[in-house]
């Protein structure tokens, strides 16, 4: 897992000097290390946790939402408002999290998802205004990040790379460590069996509400890095293309088979620039490419690995 | 003011008609193969596009009449085909449930940028299934909402008969009740899944044709849909479909009076506020059985 991991973000690393001059580039290897986080998290919780949570994208807009209002309204530095977004996240995570608890299967995604679909009338509405969501405008002057006298702004994408990098090393380290840990492998008793695992007392509340609120925490953290970074926001973030976009992600990756997550976003966020030239067929080729990986790739492109390579040899990988 | 309340009761009953329709057929699906669809909304947006393509591009003789002749097998045979390509390939899997729900998340985005590659992005109006009014005294009723209630409850009360009183309907209610004990005394438990699945697109297409009328079709347009008969079908009961039509009728009126008192953007709220107390409350909803 960390083999896979070291391997990936150290390609990632070196190829700024390659690309470094193209600002377009550059672009789509940032959307890559932000993407990879929140399918990460997402895999998480999903994969590991079993819990059906469609409220990925919401956790995210959330963040970005909040890191900005912060940073705007309270005129906060936007590292601490990005942590505090964080928090709030996390904090909004738990109470979607609450009902949940009580709630199986299909029925998690539904409140989950409501989440997701009530977000954007929510961000629109009168209420979201007085937050200072600008309503249907949105936010169009978030002030960029500044740390030891360098802007991390969108026109000094080198340093906003790095800055992303070391922020998409952070968030994989800690779910790595997470799966790894004893709360990994309740995780794994709960999802197999959960009446068995409480009977060995495995405490479901705890563990479930402890991934939501470290899952949503670090979407919201790295939500309001692309606050910061993109300058502006709109409910557009919320629409239903960006969610099949990171469903792929998680998809071609493998669910369930971190750090398959990250290749997944990877490969997707390139293939998504590579499909751009297809203008309004664009959302339609990737319903279809769901279907399509759905139903051929069942266990993503790690399972795809792991059947390839011998077993002996892709358990030292995982070792080592 | 109590004319302008029994306005806003009739459009809540002819409303929740529809949603009753919707929702059973939402809780048939999950009920039967614990499959969730996340494509109902699209579904409810081709059933509306089916009768404009017919009543106003193609101009049919014979209107409404043969466009439900020609949208149940269409529909039926459409939801059919659906589940066998598509969701049933997955079933041998552990994880299937939630493959369920991204593959038909998946078939939402490409069914509605079909619509709008095919259609245009504009919304598209269709002509009434009946003129006129009915008028009690000061009170006018529209024709139009009375063959909206009238064809969504007999399209309940057919679907209950069938599941009652037909082999078929007793097949699908013994793979709902045990589906190995079902398979064991030679029910074709795959084929009773698929066909649930092409019953519950008719129900939802054929809710789409009768409020495309009064709402118009558009792309995105089954989104509030399939929002609006989750909420229905966690408040009346998973699986239940005396507690799908209570709710439905409930959370139509509540979505009438709200839009009418506060405005309709406060209906999304108030509903999800409903499903957020029955979850806390009751999870197993008004009638629902847990699981």
């Amino acid at each position: 897992m960390s083999a896979t991991m070291a391997l990936v973000f150290g390609i990632m690393a070196v190829l700024p000097l390659f690309v470094g001059g193209t600002a377009h580039m550059m672009h789509i290897l940032i959307m890559c290390l932000i993407w990879a986080v929140v399918a990460s998290c997402w895999d998480l919780i999903m994969g590991f946790a079993g819990i059906f949570s469609f409220g990925q994208v919401a956790f995210f807009v959330i963040g970005a939402y909040a890191s900005a209002i912060f940073s705007i309204q309270l005129g906060i530095h936007p590292l601490a408002a990005m942590v505090l977004a964080g928090l709030v996240t996390a904090a909004a995570g738990v109470l979607v999290g609450l009902p949940c608890m009580r709630l199986k299967g299909a029925y998690i995604a539904l409140v989950t998802f409501a989440v997701h679909m009530i977000l954007e009338p929510f961000l629109k509405s009168g209420m979201g205004r007085a937050l200072g969501t600008g309503g249907t405008r949105g936010i169009l002057t978030i002030p960029p990040m500044e740390l030891f006298g360098i802007t991390f702004a969108a026109d000094n994408k080198i340093a906003v790379f790095y800055a992303a990098l070391a922020l998409a090393v952070i968030c994989s380290a800690i779910i790595m460590l997470v799966i790894r840990s004893s709360w990994g492998t309740a995780f794994l008793a709960l999802k197999d069996s959960q009446d068995f695992a409480a009977s060995l007392g495995v405490s479901a509340f705890k563990y479930k509400l402890a991934v939501f609120a470290l899952t949503s925490f670090l979407t919201g953290l790295v939500g309001g890095f692309y606050a910061h970074y993109i300058g502006m926001l709109s409910t557009r973030l919320l629409g239903i293309d960006l969610f099949v976009m990171l469903m792929i992600m998680l998809v071609l990756g493998g669910i369930g088979q971190f750090p398959g997550a990250i290749l997944g976003a990877i490969m997707t966020v390139i293939g998504n620039e590579m499909l751009a030239p297809l203008g309004a067929y664009r959302p339609l080729v990737l319903g279809a490419l769901v279907v399509v990986l759905v139903l051929l790739l069942p266990d993503g492109i790690m399972g795809l690995l792991r059947s390839l390579v011998p077993h002996k040899v892709a358990e030292q990988v995982r070792q080592g | 003011m109590i004319l302008e309340y029994l306005d806003v009761f009739i459009s809540g009953l002819t409303n929740g008609s529809v949603y009753a329709l919707m929702a059973v057929g939402l809780t048939l699906v999950y009920g039967v193969s614990k499959a969730f669809n996340f494509a109902y909304g699209s579904f409810y947006s081709l059933g509306g596009y089916f009768a404009w393509v017919l009543m106003v591009l193609v101009g049919l003789w014979g209107g409404y009449i043969v466009v439900f002749a020609l949208a149940v097998p269409f529909l039926m045979g459409f939801g059919f085909v659906t589940e066998k390509l598509i969701i049933a390939p997955l079933r041998k899997r552990s994880d299937w449930e939630v493959k369920v729900m991204m593959i038909t998340l998946g078939l939402a985005l490409f069914m509605d940028n079909g619509f709008q590659v095919l259609f245009g992005p504009r919304m598209k109006s269709l002509p009434p299934l009946m003129e006129g009014a009915v008028s009690l005294g000061d009170i006018y009723i529209a024709n139009q909402d009375i063959m909206i209630f009238v064809l969504s409850v007999s399209g309940i009360l057919a679907f209950r008969w069938v599941l009652n009183n037909t082999r078929i309907g007793m097949a699908v209610r013994a793979v709902a009740q045990n589906p190995a004990g079902a398979k064991i005394v030679g029910i074709p438990k795959n084929r009773i899944f698929a066909a649930t699945f092409g019953i519950s697109t008719v129900m939802v297409g054929v809710g789409g044709i009768l409020l495309a009328q009064k709402y118009f079709v558009s792309p995105m347009g089954g989104w509030d849909i399939l929002v609006k008969s989750w909420v229905i079908t966690a408040f009346g009961g998973m699986g239940s479909i005396r507690g799908g039509l209570l709710a439905a009728f409930i959370l139509g009126m509540l979505e009438a009076f709200v839009g009418y008192w506060f405005g309709l953007s406060w209906v999304l709220f108030a509903l999800f506020a409903v499903l957020l107390t029955t979850l806390a409350i009751r999870p197993q909803g008004l009638m629902g059985k847990w699981g």
